[in-house]
């Protein structure tokens, strides 16, 4: 009987102190650390007091490619990393699958885009994806300068891969950092991502 | 065919080589086909290949290719991926000519490339819908795009997605005008979809197609169109009902009526501003975890897929289906005007009962000679007293009425849903119910607080009108140990009735027990005819509480219909411990209890709750980790792939084994340590006791579960460790960690 209840305690306790493992909008962003194409280990930590947007991205899926080919992607990064803000590009592609490339072959492909993220980090094992619970391609989240979560989600309110609907889309990740850069809460702190699956590891 | 000329997408060129590409597609062996004017736009790194077909066709067309193919560039390589149409897409009607007024059918039938796949209406986790734009000439009717069943399909990472493969046509029924325009009838299609295999290539097509006018012929697609007309969701069957209820941020399903061992499932159709989670399927309970929502989502769209393989079928949900479901089955949801007479009239009756409960019936003579004697020989008088008495007792319910729709008002902001169709409803009468039950049966006694009585008292003791009122209201709140639990379950019945309904039925409740002071005033030698108290009112107290356990028992039935045997197993253990509560109470927390009984009483009250939230827990907490099903060859392949794996020989049955799992393997530890070392986690499930399972059990020297064996170095040769009976956390790190 002492033994089921202080079971039973011990399960209480366990339950209140359960936290689970994606990220939610509203509370702290969880902590990672991946090294970048520069050789570079980058962890959140190291940016708090910043805000931080984190973009999955793969090369070869269509709808990455809507955003670059555009040149969508390129400015956003362009204009806010200026403003300060920490812009992580995270490829999780899994070895063998699409968007998985050697480092200097990502590089290469940066700078054929031209491309002004503050670094793009490698997650072949697709463990930081997971644990913020991404799941396309593009996927974006934007992180607080106190490390909370304030936006998932999609880039923008059209989901397509046609070229054209990128100047008249609402741009989410712009109107989020817009308002919360002003000390406003984000109009749309989550919304539905689009795009490819990220390309997760089989088992 | 032709991969140079079809697709131009996105370069703004498309109008400038479409007449061109309209020469070579016919100078090509002029055997395209009339409906595809443009097909694709896929795009990819390699371009070899069709850099190969390009020369190919240079040579072919010498001149005229050269500067296009420089041009087209851009087009060509948006058009194949490794040498292969992955969709070929085409535009069919089940008609070849169509009369004014006809009804029928366009699609667009998508044949795809094997291993790839296209997607539902809803994509899920990633995906973009299929889609087509219609265009017809004036006057033609085109109702909504016809979606057949999909299949639900996970990609890694625990991505999941609804789509189509092989083939599917996305079909509309069509309405042709009165008058119909000048032939060819041409119709136009546009359509865009992603085909993605491990990874996605955009598509697009502008497809159209000539119909003529003339005598109904159907076409050679007619089957085609029988065979995905069949797939596509139905109208939920009569028989069948589907309720929607929020718990937190989960959107819970439940379905009644279903075949008896048909797997359920629901395919879910999101606003597109929501996002929602995985649909969780457990028996005839389905969930939806939403995860973001603008609107406070209530219900959704979307498909209930009932059965499995060959035999599945899609049942629509939306709007229509869900008010359908509504319809009540007894006197359950909101009743018509019939209905509510006869409630009035039950009400009234029911009123009339509480006068014979014990504390009410000696009460009514007193009263009535009260009555008179102050009267003083004007019968008027006494009638008028007595009906100020009657209108304290109604007033009373009045409030009782009012507190009712408050409550309901306020539930429904909260996002509680009082109805019939809300299992959580169900259960929270049953209880409701049974507890009376245990109240009829003298398990416990309910007591009016001495303050109150007190307070009441003193209005009360006035004289004339305004003192008979209060009386009024006296001796219905006194009576409220005896009739607490009818009134009660009439009230819990009464929050699925509209506002105006609820009040009605109080107010006749009131009418029915106020009911034979009025008469009796009238004639007080009627006293004569009123029962003489006694133990009999005891033993019918007893008998009512039967009628209320049947009354629980309808309940239970219906719990079952919408969700299952084991809800009516939960709701037997819920039940269970109100009764051990309400005997608690019964006997140690009594008028004459001491306040030791009391304390006492109030700390076994909350261990029990304890327990039982603790056993619930147990009970229902899913597991976190990934488990996959254990066969030798899986265990073999996992053994191969290098990665260190764990396999948990469990049962359901075995208590051990459960508590093992929640406290020893299921914690956050394990949880972490299993994430970073990529361990492959498998379950035995030895419920049924799997031969297999048992020969390998006998293998390690074990007559049973639970047993785990732990592959730490991954490699083949590598012998497991084994690890003992009664584990913690410790045990199994430390057996990773034995490399």
């Amino acid at each position: 009987m002492i033994k089921t209840l202080l079971f039973i305690c011990a399960f209480l306790a366990a339950t209140a102190g359960l936290t689970f493992a994606n990220a939610k909008v509203g509370e702290t962003a969880p902590n990672f650390t991946l090294p970048d194409t520069n050789g570079k280990t980058r962890s959140l930590a190291d940016f708090k007091g910043k805000f931080v947007v984190l973009e999955w991205y793969q090369p070869d899926c269509p709808f990455v490619g809507k955003h670059y080919r555009s040149g969508n992607m390129q400015s956003l990064q362009k204009e806010y990393t200026a403003k300060g803000v920490v812009w992580l590009s995270i490829d999780s592609s899994a070895p063998g699958e699409q968007g998985n490339y050697p480092a200097e072959q990502l590089n290469k492909i940066a700078s054929r885009d031209s491309a002004a993220r503050t670094a793009l980090l490698l997650d072949p094992a697709g463990d930081v994806g997971r644990l913020y619970g991404a799941k396309t391609t593009p996927d974006m989240y934007i992180i607080d300068p106190k490390g909370t979560l304030v936006y998932e989600g999609a880039i923008d309110d059209k989901r397509s891969t046609d070229l054209a609907d990128v100047k008249t889309a609402t741009n989410y990740v712009k109107v989020a950092l817009d308002a919360v850069m002003n000390g406003k809460a984000v109009p749309a702190p989550a919304t539905r991502p689009y795009g490819c699956s990220v390309k997760y590891a089989s088992n | 065919m032709l991969p140079l000329c079809a697709g131009l997408p996105e370069t703004g060129n498309q109008k400038r080589f479409e007449p061109i590409c309209a020469k070579l597609l016919e100078d090509d062996k002029g055997s395209f086909a009339l409906n595809r004017l443009t097909t694709g736009g896929y795009r990819f790194e390699g371009k070899e290949i069709v850099m190969r077909e390009l020369l190919f066709r240079t040579v072919q067309y010498a001149g005229l290719l050269v500067s296009l193919a420089v041009l087209c560039q851009e087009s060509a390589e948006a058009q194949l991926y490794n040498g292969k149409e992955l969709v070929k897409p085409s535009l069919v009607a089940d008609v070849d000519a169509i009369q004014p007024g006809q009804k029928f059918r366009v699609g667009v039938l998508y044949r795809i490339e094997p291993g790839w796949h296209i997607y539902w209406k809803y994509s899920g986790d990633s995906g973009i819908p299929t889609k087509i734009q219609w265009q017809f000439p004036e006057g033609f009717k085109v109702q909504d795009l016809q979606w057949p069943l999909p299949q639900r399909e996970k990609e890694p990472g625990d991505l999941e997605v609804f789509d189509y493969v092989s083939e599917v046509l996305l079909f509309a029924d069509i309405e042709a005008p009165a008058k119909l325009p000048a032939e060819p009838i041409s119709i136009q299609a546009k359509t865009d979809w992603l085909v993605c295999q491990n990874l996605c290539v955009p598509g697009h097509a502008q497809l159209s197609l000539n119909l003529s006018g003339g005598a109904n012929a159907a076409s050679g697609s007619v089957q085609i169109f029988q065979k995905y007309a069949s797939l596509v969701p139905k109208e939920l069957p009569a028989q069948m009902k589907i309720g929607f209820s929020r718990v937190g941020n989960d959107l819970e399903i439940s379905v009644g009526g279903a075949p008896a061992g048909a797997p359920l499932d629901f395919f879910p159709v999101p606003p597109s501003d929501a996002v929602i989670s995985h649909v969780v399927r457990d028996g005839n309970k389905l969930t939806v975890p939403i995860e973001t929502e603008v609107k406070p989502i209530k219900q959704m769209d979307g498909v209930l897929v009932v059965g499995s393989g060959e035999s599945r079928a899609g049942y629509e949900v939306n709007d229509h289906s869900i008010i359908a479901a509504v319809q009540p089955e007894g006197p359950t949801g909101p009743a018509g005007f019939r209905g509510i007479l006869q409630a009035l009239g039950f009400a009234m009756i029911g009123g009339l009962i509480l006068n014979v409960m014990p504390c009410v019936l000696p009460v009514i003579s007193l009263k009535i000679f009260g009555f008179v004697s102050e009267a003083g020989g004007r019968p008027e008088r006494a009638f008028r007293l007595s009906m100020a008495f009657s209108l304290g007792i109604i007033s009373c319910f009045a409030l009782l009425a009012v507190i009712v729709v408050l409550l309901k008002a306020a539930g429904a902001q909260v996002g509680w849903g009082f109805q019939f169709q809300d299992y959580r409803f169900i259960v929270f009468i049953a209880c409701l119910i049974f507890a009376f039950a245990l109240n009829l049966f003298g398990v416990y006694e309910l007591s009016v607080s001495a303050q109150a009585t007190q307070g009441l008292a003193a209005l009360a003791s006035g004289h004339g009108y305004g003192g008979a009122f209060f009386q009024g209201v006296f001796a219905t709140i006194l009576a409220t140990p005896c009739t607490a639990p009818f009134l009660g379950t009439a009230s819990a019945f009464a929050f699925a009735q509209p506002g105006w309904v609820t009040f009605m039925i109080f107010l006749f409740i009131g009418l029915g027990m106020a009911l034979p002071y009025l008469l009796l005033a009238i004639n007080p030698k009627w006293l004569r005819h009123l029962p003489k108290p006694g133990d009999w009112m005891l033993r019918l107290k007893q008998v009512l509480g039967f009628l209320l356990i049947a009354t629980l028992l309808w309940l239970a039935w219906i719990l079952g219909q919408m969700r299952g045997a084991d809800a009516i197993v939960r709701l037997g253990a819920i039940l269970l411990i109100i009764a051990i509560l309400a005997w608690i109470k019964g006997s140690f927390w009594t008028p004459v209890s001491s306040l030791r009984s009391r304390i006492l009483a109030v700390v076994s009250m909350l261990c029990v709750l304890l327990l039982a939230a603790g056993a619930y827990g147990f009970v229902t907490r899913p597991s976190q980790l990934v488990w996959q099903q254990f066969s030798q060859a899986t265990l073999d392949k996992a053994l191969a792939s290098g990665r260190p794996v764990f396999v948990d020989f469990t049962a359901d049955w075995c208590i051990t084994c459960k508590t093992n799992e929640r406290f020893a393997i299921d914690t956050p530890k394990v949880r972490q340590e299993f994430s970073k070392r990529n361990v492959i986690a498998l379950k035995a499930d030895w419920t049924t006791g799997d031969p297999e399972i048992t020969e390998i059990l006998k293998k390690h020297g074990r007559a049973g579960v639970p047993m785990y064996l732990v592959y730490p170095s991954g490699s083949k040769e590598a012998q497991p460790v084994l690890l003992p009976e009664l584990i913690t956390s410790q045990t199994v790190l430390d057996a990773l960690n034995k490399t």
